[in-house]
């Protein structure tokens, strides 16, 4: 005859404890995998923009980035950056140079895109469109959320590619092309995938699309 | 093949350094010191030794707080002398200050480098005439970008024929830095040693002590010579310069 044992008080309150925890750790695992979680998502059509031809809408993996471009600050890299934008050649390239907290990169459209990643090039493609004249401007602050034109080391080689910073780096003033500003989603940009120890990034986080608010 | 890839690419991994003033200048351990000043100068400073350049023969030491407090209102009041405008044609926005600046074994005052826009000077080099350092220094910038405002073959022909300057200013012993009583067309021994030396020691001279030069150039025609044709390249870069 088997004599059946009664859990004590104890012993229930140490099962309900191990299934609480139990069920606290799988939610966690799930919840903080979604790195998107608790991102800020803007409603454009609820934002009255002043100057609607100057806004550029990055879209990636957590929603969209909301860019104000400076025409009268850099006209000519300005109107470079439209018309990638508005040839959909950003579209799929990947921010392969991230440094936490610090700054995103993108925009090498040749050797930097979804369908073609080539890491012993990436940082050296171009547009086809020719290099264009540094536009430096001493009087802006490339305080956190500002764009610029990346360049090689030599001035007067900004092409394709293009850097946001997440944080003020005081010392690029007067050092990069300003392309404009961050206005909506600067924490969406902070999810993106580090290299961590690594400059460049292994299997990238890429601009799902990129497009005028006009063209919208 | 994926793997491969993979594999160059862990090879070719380039470790962050999150430093954004390296990755302008090429040089570590720098932080900002001013950033802000009327002629758009930066000053940054060396908060840990640092070695550069081929073989790393460019060493530098970090700077003592004491030290440097003592010497940056110098270096700042000497270079306020410049205009932002003149500084930009010479290629300059940015002075490194660190201490004991070595170049391959020899220790010098200052190392310009235009492509960098950079200017890295040694605080504790020579303080007696640390102020005059500084602006021999900035002429080494003036002529590297300004070649051919500043001929060495017209101005060594202003010399006795009978002069010829060494190989190179490290391989001569003419170092002395003092001004010279009698100067028959050269202000210091150091001036003796190449003709760009020579015209940095004018240069600095003109910068720290002008009037004394106007009164020597009375008595030394070679001087008088080298001096105009040292203004004369510089109102071509600057007319407000000197």
């Amino acid at each position: 005859m088997i004599k059946t044992v009664k859990a004590s008080l104890s012993e229930k309150i140490l099962f309900i404890f191990l299934i609480c925890l139990g069920i606290f750790a799988f939610t966690s695992f799930f919840l903080l995998k979604n790195k998107c979680l608790s991102v800020k998502e803007v409603n454009l059509e609820k934002v009255n923009f002043p100057d609607p031809e100057n806004i550029a809408i990055m879209n990636v993996e957590c929603g969209n980035v909301v860019i104000e471009l400076y025409p009268e600050i850099s006209p000519n890299s300005v109107e470079r950056f439209k018309t990638l934008i508005n040839k959909g050649l950003y579209d799929g390239s990947a921010f392969y140079k991230v440094i936490d907290n610090t700054l995103v990169q993108a925009g090498d459209l040749e050797y930097g895109k979804k369908e073609y990643l080539d890491y012993s090039k990436i940082g050296s493609g171009k547009s086809k469109l020719g290099t264009l004249k540094s536009e430096l401007n001493d009087d802006f602050e490339f305080t956190e959320g500002s764009v610029g034109f990346a360049r090689s080391t030599e001035f007067n080689t900004e092409d394709s590619e293009f850097f946001i910073t997440l944080k003020e780096i005081p010392i690029y003033q007067g050092e990069y092309t300003p392309l404009g500003k961050v206005i909506y989603g600067l924490d969406i940009l902070e999810r993106i995938k580090t290299g961590n120890k690594a400059i460049y990034v292994l299997r990238p986080d890429f601009i799902n699309s990129f497009k005028m608010l006009n063209a919208n | 093949m994926r793997i491969l890839i993979l594999l160059l690419f862990c090879l070719n991994i380039t470790y962050v350094n999150a430093d954004e003033i390296y990755n302008l200048l090429k040089i570590p351990n720098l932080e900002i010191f001013k950033l802000k000043s009327k002629n758009n100068i930066r000053y940054l400073n060396t908060n840990n030794d640092f070695k550069i350049g081929v073989d790393d023969n460019i060493t530098c030491n970090k700077t003592k707080k004491i030290n440097l407090d003592k010497k940056f209102p110098v270096i700042e009041k000497n270079l306020s002398l410049y205009n932002s405008n003149f500084l930009k044609k010479i290629q300059l926005k940015y002075i490194v200050l660190c201490e004991d600046l070595f170049i391959s074994e020899i220790n010098t005052g200052g190392i310009p480098d235009t492509q960098k826009r950079t200017l890295i000077l040694d605080i504790n080099f020579n303080q007696k005439y640390f102020e005059r350092m500084i602006h021999h220094e900035i002429f080494h910038m003036i002529q590297s970008s300004h070649q051919n405002y500043f001929d060495e073959e017209l101005f060594s022909k202003l010399n006795e024929p009978n002069f010829t300057y060494a190989e190179c200013s490290t391989c001569s012993d003419r170092l002395n830095l003092d001004l010279y009583e009698n100067t028959k067309g050269f202000l210091t021994e150091y001036s003796k040693s190449i003709p760009s030396e020579d015209m940095a020691e004018i240069f600095s001279f003109l910068m720290t002590n002008k009037s004394k030069v106007n009164e020597i150039i009375q008595e030394d025609n070679i001087l008088k010579n080298k001096v105009e044709l040292i203004k004369s390249g510089l109102s071509k870069i600057d007319n407000n310069i000197l």
